[in-house]
């Protein structure tokens, strides 16, 4: 009768499951369980990390030294995550090139992000900055270094001081090998491989997760008494996107049908230097070094919009400025020219040759001779999973760090170098505040019942065993195409709203999607698939959240709304989910010591 | 292929392999090559020198290479895999990194060593015969079609990986043996196993390893028909030849066939006097059968 | 609706225009219920500069969705995408498809070798993790105070673990290792190169225990030095000089029992005494004079082959005495040479 038992060593609830078409389920608990497979007991945790880049990881160690029982569930191997494509660097004020100040690193931010990010959190991210960098440094990381063996700094976009603390132009790989290493060293479990389909909440408290275990197949309920979400981007809503095939915004997804409002969806971030032929990034650091942006005429066109800054502007304002150059016909094949040719062969080798491998992997060009060709691509999220600044959400036992959190850090639009600082400072803060909270509370008594566990196994049969209708490869090059060009770097009403029309096509063609493969074992056509529902409900937030905010702020640019309205749209935009539906609310932002001023650069 | 070589037979060619010797002396007689002698070298440290001392190593490949360069000599001829990518490694960082030759020849000139300033290029047999003119050479003088040889090429690892130092050919489908095979009038036989390690370095410290990776080209090669494995590494021969009984016993199978050295073929297709190969000192005999078809004179005659 | 202004930028007109080629792939395929192999051949429409992932992306959409393999970024830091392209390990993400459209080369891509097959191009990984948390793969500083800010450490001793430090955990380099094929149990490139981005990492203490450690069975001296995981190895990281480097930690650290390490010495001892490796010493100085014995028979095989060479006639090179005073002159200057350390800002403040 079990032809295939899906179990672990620590599971209660046991999900056998009888091969046949209708993929009937049986659920055991309890004693039951126990008699039939005496091995088994609960899979029960005090704190479940999901995601395991830079924060989920930050998160778990954090929570694994205070002394609770953590565990990491991650759809990739840790070291897979896309927090490794990082390249440019990690800021913070520790002053090692020039004077700089938290205070500065601070303002920096506020005004980078429009006014739009939340003042009090941005000050605890600037002065905790530099802290995490030396514990980074201690755990281990390889960062570039000065001649004094300090650690060294570059300037990046739309910052005052050089506070760019990098690896050459592999931070991100640096940064998630040091704590893949301390995850190794503090031996915290991993369910590697294991996608989540569901955050459960029971009676308004979260109680764990439901995962697929991709490897062999079958649903798990995993308790917990806290869940944090570390599960990255969204940038796969887009076809021009610097994002790997894993940022389908899963974590926000769920967090949402978790009763979680998303919060400033519309902002979402163009980098300026991404390839054509796949969107791979150009890291920033490339400009940092000194490199230009030229049009198909050789010029420098950045000195129309940002005449101080030039080429390191602020992303959204360099996106801005080169999309207009292409749409107006002064770009080369719809691309403009990233120039590193006066920047000599010794500096491209030692301090950027992870971009010249890029481009002569795919774009097939040599950055010491010839100019890059590069376009704007979806890059980041700046909103994301509503939560306070210990990345707590309004679902008790429910958190959020890193890009798919939204505390807000970023407002409007993201600095270079402040990712990458978010993951750990906002890892740390949630791995702690969630230990300290199972330290005080214990059990929350939050459970994951039978009948949910026997409902989502019902929702992901049928998807599974469904062969009626399109393929998910096929809506998803639909919903990516249409996303580029009507909700790209430049937005109207009509666009948007055409664009909002499809996204709902595409939310209803969904519910049927035809899939090659049935089986258990490492099915990814069934991951491509939940990944696509969770990509549509992230692109109908962000859809909606723009066609209501009638303003430009950061990096929503409205051709119809050209201007900044502070007195109507300083507010943070929330999305609900109302049964499936978006439904639009606001919030106001707050702020310390800076009112909101005209930005340029 | 050029006129004039410094000769680096290396420290088997010169001792155990004796046979590879004379092999190559005689070929380069009949192909006109003048093989200057270098009397004052040292071996090449086998890769074990740069593992256990790398910086001792650096040291005495360039002096081996100053050697050659003050006897006036622009390209070193090896005969061996693993002299091959030695000096090649080692000529690579001389050369790319003025402070380190400086630092090395203040050194060399304090024990009145020869001093290496960096214009040596180090070249297998294999590679001068295979291709261009060397390969027109060896075909003007393969006056014997070696017809009916099956012959297995063996390359081993040293003479392909890692490309960016050796960087003669494709390591992953070489084709400068099969050339010369072809160039013998004999047949090649392909076979997964020829790009793949002897197990040589590690035959005495891990010898269990060692013969689970050697078996794999002999059963192959014997598989696939072939009459012997020719191979241009002295190192990969003594697996081969010396180690066949030992792999033999470890697979459970009777392999029986005999390798011979590049210049042992070469030199029968060039119609060389027998005794310059020295078959007497393989351990793996061969049978009258091949030494027919490598239509030695003292097969001539015989019953095949 | 009033007309809006530049109302054209919202569409980068030509975003996806791009030349298309056809691409053909032979795949073996692994069931995991059936528990066997087969190969299928697909020929997809892809852009021209597509690489072998994009093709199977291609394969998975439109004509068989079962296809299983591991993909995220897409350029080459991730490590997902491993797999074996006509025998041999690389990133399907880095490998370009036109050259081989260009040539009319149907390739075949197939799972990487030495690790065990879950489903078509998807291996488990699972021997592969184990192998690198074995190695101890954290900085230890141990006992030392921790410091407030950074430790100091000159740029030129950072870059000693330069290529080390690139590893993405692939997996191509195992994938094609000779030794780990003949013994599975071996460390491998992967971990071994894991393991001197520690050992060379000057904020690290634990120096002495790692080697300690990586000197015994399945570790440095099992490398056979076949070369093809500096060949295979995408982001050039070179694990055998990795491996190499350990050796000669190894001997700085007076490691030198095993019989790897023996027989390195050997060649050291000769080259600098008579020039010329000294072949009968070889065998026993390597395996240990008991061993020597036993082995016998298969020396006197040898030795009836004249393969055993006089031992009281070492081969000398002329002019040996440079040799000699070389030898003198480098182990001077070794004497001398401290391991490089990182330095404690509290001790630069002071100092």
């Amino acid at each position: 009768m079990h032809d295939h038992v899906s179990r672990s060593r620590d599971a209660c609830y046991v999900l056998a499951v009888v091969r046949t078409p209708a993929y009937p389920a049986v659920y055991v608990r309890g004693t039951a369980a126990r008699r039939l497979f005496p091995e088994v007991s609960v899979i029960r945790h005090d704190v479940i990390v999901l995601g395991a880049g830079l924060a989920g990881m930050r998160a778990a160690i954090e929570a694994k030294r205070r002394g609770v029982d953590v565990a990491v569930i991650s759809k990739l191997h840790p070291t897979r995550s896309h927090s490794g494509a990082a390249e440019g660097g990690i800021n913070a004020a520790l002053g090692n090139a020039t004077e700089d100040s938290s205070d500065s690193h601070a303002f920096d931010t506020i005004k980078g992000s429009d006014y739009l990010g939340d003042q009090d959190a941005i000050e605890v991210f600037a002065r905790e900055a530099p802290n995490d960098i030396y514990e980074l440094e201690h755990m281990g990381a390889v960062f570039t270094r000065a001649a004094d063996g300090k650690l060294a700094q570059r300037p990046f976009g739309a910052a005052g001081a050089p506070r760019t603390v990098y690896s050459a132009d592999i931070t991100g790989h640096v940064l998630i090998h040091v704590l893949y290493e301390q995850l190794i060293k503090h031996d915290v479990k991993v369910y590697e491989e294991f996608f989540a389909t569901q955050v459960v909440v029971d009676e308004g408290r979260c109680a764990g997760v439901i995962a697929w275990d991709t490897k062999s197949g079958g649903l798990h309920a995993i308790e917990a008494n806290h869940v944090i979400l570390a599960t990255g981007g969204v940038g796969r809503m887009y076809y021009g996107t610097t994002n790997a095939f894993a940022c389908t915004g899963d974590g926000m997804s769920l967090a949402w049908r978790a009763g979680v409002p998303l919060k400033d969806m519309e902002f979402l971030q163009f980098h300026p230097t991404t390839l054509k032929s796949n969107g791979v990034l150009i890291t920033e650091g490339c400009r940092g070094e000194g490199g230009y942006l030229r049009n198909k005429d050789g010029d420098r066109f950045m000195v129309g919009d940002a005449p101080n800054a030039m080429e390191l502007a602020s992303r959204d304002v360099v996106s801005r400025a080169e999309w207009k150059e292409i749409a107006d016909g002064r770009g080369v094949d719809g691309c403009v020219m990233l120039d590193l040719t006066h920047l000599g062969w010794k500096k491209i080798k030692s301090r950027l040759p992870g971009s010249r491998e890029l481009a002569i992997d795919y774009a097939g060009v040599d950055p010491i001779e010839t100019p890059i060709p590069v376009r704007p691509g979806a890059h980041y999220m700046m909103g994301g999973v509503d939560c306070d600044l210990w990345g707590e959400t309004m679902v008790p036992g429910l958190w959020a760090a890193g890009e798919v959190a939204c505390v807000s850090i970023h407002g409007a639009n993201r600095l270079g170098g402040n990712s990458l600082m978010e993951t750990i400072v906002f890892g740390r803060r949630a791995g702690q505040a969630a230990a300290e909270r199972v330290l005080e509370q214990g059990d929350t008594g939050a459970r994951i019942e039978p009948g949910v566990l026997a409902d989502e196994d019902r929702r992901i049969a049928g998807i599974l065993n469904n062969d009626q209708g399109e393929r998910p490869g096929a809506l998803r090059e639909e919903l990516a195409k249409t996303m580029y060009d009507k909700a790209g770097v430049f937005r109207t009403e009509e666009a948007l709203a055409e664009c909002q029309a499809t996204v709902h096509d595409l939310r209803e063609r969904a519910q049927t999607l035809r899939l090659d493969d049935h089986g258990s074992v490492f099915n990814t056509d069934l991951t491509n698939a939940l990944e696509l529902l969770s990509l549509l409900e992230c692109a109908d937030c962000l859809v909606t959240s723009a066609l209501a905010r009638k303003e430009s702020r950061g990096a929503h640019s409205r051709l119809d709304h050209t201007e900044r309205d502070d007195e109507t749209w300083l507010k943070h935009t929330l999305n609900w989910c109302d049964d499936g539906e978006v439904r639009l609310d606001y919030r106001p932002v707050t702020i310390t010591k800076h009112q909101p001023l005209a930005r340029s650069y | 292929m050029q006129e004039r070589y410094a000769y680096y037979p290396g420290c088997l060619a010169s001792l155990s392999q004796k046979e590879l010797d004379s092999s190559t002396r005689a070929i380069a007689q009949k192909l006109d090559i003048e093989l200057v002698e270098m009397p004052s070298v040292t071996c090449c440290g086998a890769g074990d020198i740069h593992e256990a001392k790398p910086d001792y190593y650096l040291h005495i490949s360039a002096r081996i290479l100053g050697q050659a360069e003050q006897m006036g000599c622009e390209t070193i001829l090896s005969i061996c895999n693993v002299c091959t990518l030695n000096l090649r490694q080692a000529n690579k960082a001389l050369q790319e990194d003025a402070a380190l030759l400086n630092r090395i020849n203040d050194n060399l000139k304090e024990v009145g060593a020869a001093t290496y300033q960096g214009g040596v290029d180090i070249r297998h047999l294999l590679w001068e015969v295979s291709e261009g003119n060397g390969y027109e050479a060896f075909k003007s003088i393969a006056v014997k079609s070696l017809e009916g040889l099956k012959v297995a090429p063996f390359y081993g690892c040293q003479i392909l990986r890692p490309s960016k130092i050796l960087g003669f050919e494709n390591p992953d489908n070489p084709q400068s043996l099969e050339r010369l095979i072809e160039a013998c009038g004999a047949e090649p036989i392909d076979y997964p196993a020829k790009v793949k390690c002897c197990g040589f370095p590690i035959v005495l410290a891990r010898e269990d390893v060692a013969l689970g990776e050697l078996v794999q080209p002999l059963e192959q090669a014997v598989e696939a028909g072939a009459d012997v494995i020719v191979t241009p590494c002295p190192l990969c021969h003594l697996s081969l030849d010396a180690w066949q009984r030992k792999a033999a016993d470890f697979a459970g199978k009777e392999f029986g066939i005999p390798i011979l050295h590049l210049a042992q073929l070469l030199g029968a297709a060039a119609g060389i006097e027998e005794s310059e190969f020295k078959f007497k000192r393989h351990v793996t005999r061969l049978s009258p059968e091949v030494k027919a078809k490598l239509q030695v004179p003292s097969a001539i005659g015989t019953e095949a | 609706m009033t007309e809006i202004k530049n109302a054209h930028l919202t569409t980068l007109k030509g975003a996806y225009d791009t030349e298309l080629m056809e691409a053909t792939l032979r795949i073996r395929r692994w069931d995991p219920d059936t528990q066997r192999a087969r190969f299928d051949t697909f020929t997809v429409t892809v852009p021209v500069t597509a690489s072998v992932l994009d093709a199977l992306d291609a394969i998975k959409d439109t004509h068989d969705g079962t296809l299983a393999y591991r993909k995220s970024c897409r350029m080459a830091v991730c490590g997902s995408c491993g797999m074996r392209i006509d025998g041999g390990a690389a990133l399907a993400c880095k490998t370009p498809m036109k050259k081989f459209v260009d040539a009319g080369h149907t390739i075949t891509v197939s799972p990487m070798g030495n690790l065990p097959v879950i489903k078509d191009l998807v291996v488990d990984m699972a021997p592969f993790w184990e192998k690198i948390r074995a190695v101890k793969p954290y900085l230890d500083t141990k006992d030392e105070e921790v410091p407030d800010t950074e430790w100091r450490v000159a740029p030129e001793h950072g870059d000693m673990i330069h290529k080390e430090s690139l590893c993405i955990l692939c997996g191509c380099c195992v994938s094609e290792c000779n030794s780990m094929e003949s013994d599975p149990d071996f460390l491998g490139p992967a971990a071994l190169a894991k393991a001197y981005r520690f050992v060379g990492d000057t904020r690290d203490t634990d120096t002495r225990e790692r080697l300690r450690d990586l000197n015994g069975a399945h570790g440095i001296w099992d490398c056979t030095r076949c070369y093809f995981c500096n060949q295979r190895c995408p982001k050039g990281v070179d694990p055998r000089d990795a491996i190499a480097k350990l050796g000669a930690e190894s001997f700085k650290e007076g490691f030198v029992r095993d019989e790897g390490a023996r027989h390195a010495k050997v060649f050291v001892d000769s080259t600098f005494k008579g020039g010329y490796l000294r072949e009968t010493e070889l065998v026993p100085k390597t395996i240990g004079p008991v061993n020597a014995v036993k082995d016998i028979p298969f020396a006197l095989q040898l030795a009836r082959a004249g393969k055993v060479p006089n031992p009281l006639s070492p081969h000398k090179a002329k002019d040996n005495d440079e040799v000699k005073r070389l030898w003198k002159l480098l182990e001077k200057e070794a004497k001398g040479a401290e391991r490089p350390r990182a330095q404690h800002p509290d001790a630069v403040r002071e100092g």
